[in-house]
């Protein structure tokens, strides 16, 4: 079962779909937690949301409690929330990318995706990764085509993965095969 | 077919009555044997008891009326702060026993004399506009909110005849979602151009609006639609209310069953272009129709982006009630069948007061004197009728 933890999203019912191509999924709001569906589930999702991650102190905490014990999985502001609890800092960008459509690569070999390979996403996000971050285990695997801004995050050994951007956007290329990828890692 | 003055008889009788726009005319419910008043403690129930009554096969088995935005937002537990404004009702939901259909042309004329004003009074003067726009700006730039609509004003003391202004205004802005209502103390007129529910067996659509051109001679439709296209600030809009729309339905509706069905057309009324898609999916099994109303309302494309934390940015903000101004109307059929638009372009006349509001979006590239004006270009078709 995958559980996802809402951040009061309007798109995380988009997510809970795209996820349940693949498997049981459960939903629930970031401050009604299932202590048991936590514990049940195989796989923990954080949803896109508004605001920033020290905004939400009990995703932060889910993550910390479980990283390395089940896969994790960020998105948009799920993705800023893994990085925060990784010591990385998150700050506003100066262009905002709010339903916007943009090109992003590849850029690492350790990636689950094959490397240089370009494809369009969806983005929603005022806020990015400030840089230079570096955390044990993770490397940022996919950039903007453009502003090079991080689009990914993978920690193949822990298996923890993060994406700036919206698989589940009808503005992002092939969002499905791309959860199916990190499910089935 | 109906007597040639039937609509003056109708309207002289005092009964109430309301008109919506259907597919060739319009279809007029009167002779009302019931009339709910909805408040917060009733709405529930309201709506989950209208689809368990058993006669379901006549035309007039379904109650019809609107939702406020108020109470729209009580339902999904967001709180409205206390808010100056007319004491209007959050909703109301009548009961016909008679259903009829007119024709596209309305045959009624305004004989009598009523006594309409012509100056309106805007409640947020263009300096403390561009406060507010500035305020939301920066709640973008933190993340707060995507995309989140200003809403202002305009009202005036006016006594009107509702049918006459109906007509008026559909002869010059008809719109797929055109409705009246027009009961003992208070009328409502709307040229809406939105549906926000469409619900027939266990299929739904939602067809969201967000950008709009005002025909020129430059323009015809295929260049509306290079001029959407290209127009990356449009463009974007329009993106985040369909994920959003996407993302609504899906809570209700079968997963991989939500889709895209008309994907950024432009869609060609008398005086303007609208850009517009149209999503659907199939219904969970035994979905209620609350859970429908919950979480398909208040209509996203007339909010912002995400809904939640927009509303109560919106609500924190606004120190006059909208009334019924961004709610639905439409009807809930017993058999369980709907239809709701959403409410803009609209009066609403209660006591002798009118008000006509409207709104527009600030997303992080909008100016605050262009969308400032564009509010006022919204409000002057309604505006217009009065003289």
């Amino acid at each position: 079962m995958i559980y996802i933890i809402d951040h009061k999203d309007s798109f995380t019912h988009n997510v809970v779909h795209q996820f349940e191509n693949f498997d049981d999924v459960m939903c629930d709001n970031h401050n009604e937690i299932n202590e048991d569906k936590l514990k049940k589930s195989k796989v923990i999702v954080f949803s896109p949301g508004p605001g920033a991650p020290k905004d939400y102190p009990r995703s932060s905490n889910i993550y910390k409690r479980f990283k390395g014990k089940k896969k994790m999985i960020g998105i948009c502001l799920g993705f800023q929330q893994i990085l925060h609890c990784e010591k990385g800092e998150i700050i506003q960008q100066k262009k905002i990318y709010h339903g916007y459509q943009s090109k992003i690569k590849v850029i690492s070999e350790n990636s689950l995706f094959t490397k240089n390979s370009k494809f369009k996403v969806g983005r929603y996000h005022s806020l990015k990764l400030k840089e230079p971050f570096a955390a044990k285990n993770f490397e940022i695997t996919m950039r903007c085509d453009i502003s090079n801004v991080a689009m990914a995050i993978e920690n193949n050994k822990e298996k923890i993965y993060g994406f700036q951007f919206h698989p589940e956007s009808f503005l992002t290329e092939n969002g499905n095969l791309l959860i199916k990828k990190i499910l089935s890692a | 077919m109906i007597k040639k003055n039937y609509l003056e008889d109708l309207n002289n009788s005092k009964k109430p009555f309301i008109i919506y726009r259907s597919n060739k005319g319009f279809d007029l419910y009167t002779d009302f044997s019931k009339k709910i008043i909805l408040t917060k403690n009733n709405i529930e129930k309201f709506i989950n008891q209208s689809t368990k009554l058993k006669s379901k096969k006549k035309e007039t088995d379904l109650f019809i009326g609107f939702f406020g935005y108020e109470i729209l937002n009580n339902l999904i537990d967001i709180k409205v702060k206390k808010q100056k404004g007319l004491k209007f009702p959050k909703g109301i939901f009548y009961k016909p026993e008679t259903k009829l259909k007119l024709p596209n042309k309305l045959n009624y004329k305004n004989l009598g004399l009523v006594r309409t004003n012509k100056l309106f009074k805007i409640n947020i003067n263009k300096s403390s506009y561009k406060v507010i726009f500035d305020k939301f700006k920066k709640k973008i730039k933190s993340g707060e909110t995507y995309q989140i609509k200003i809403c202002t004003k305009y009202s005036n003391k006016s006594k009107i005849d509702a049918l006459d202004f109906f007509c008026r205004l559909v002869r010059s802005n008809m719109a797929p979602e055109a409705f009246m209502i027009k009961d003992i103390n208070y009328s409502i007129i709307s040229c809406s151009p939105e549906n926000l529910i469409d619900k027939k067996n266990d299929f739904i659509t939602t067809k969201p609006i967000a950008g709009t051109l005002k025909k020129t001679k430059k323009f015809n439709k295929i260049k509306a639609l290079a001029f959407f296209k290209k127009n990356i600030k449009e463009n974007k809009e329009h993106n985040m209310i369909v994920d959003m729309e996407r993302s609504d339905l899906s809570k209700i509706c079968k997963a991989g069953s939500v889709k895209i069905l008309k994907e950024k057309i432009v869609e060609e009324y008398k005086d303007l272009y609208h850009y517009v898609s149209l999503i659907g999916g199939r219904l969970k099994n035994n979905t209620s129709s609350l859970e429908i109303v919950k979480a398909m309302m208040p209509g996203g494309s007339v909010i912002g982006c995400p809904k939640i934390s927009t509303l109560n940015l919106l609500n924190v903000q606004e120190k006059e009630s909208r009334n019924v101004y961004t709610g639905s109307f439409g009807y809930i059929k017993f058999n369980g069948d709907m239809r709701f638009n959403i409410i803009i372009r609209s009066i609403l006349n209660y006591k002798n007061k009118s008000e006509i509001s409207v709104a527009s979006g600030v997303v992080i590239d909008s100016n605050a004197r262009h969308e400032f004006n564009e509010n006022y270009i919204k409000a002057k078709a309604l505006i217009d009728l009065y003289k």
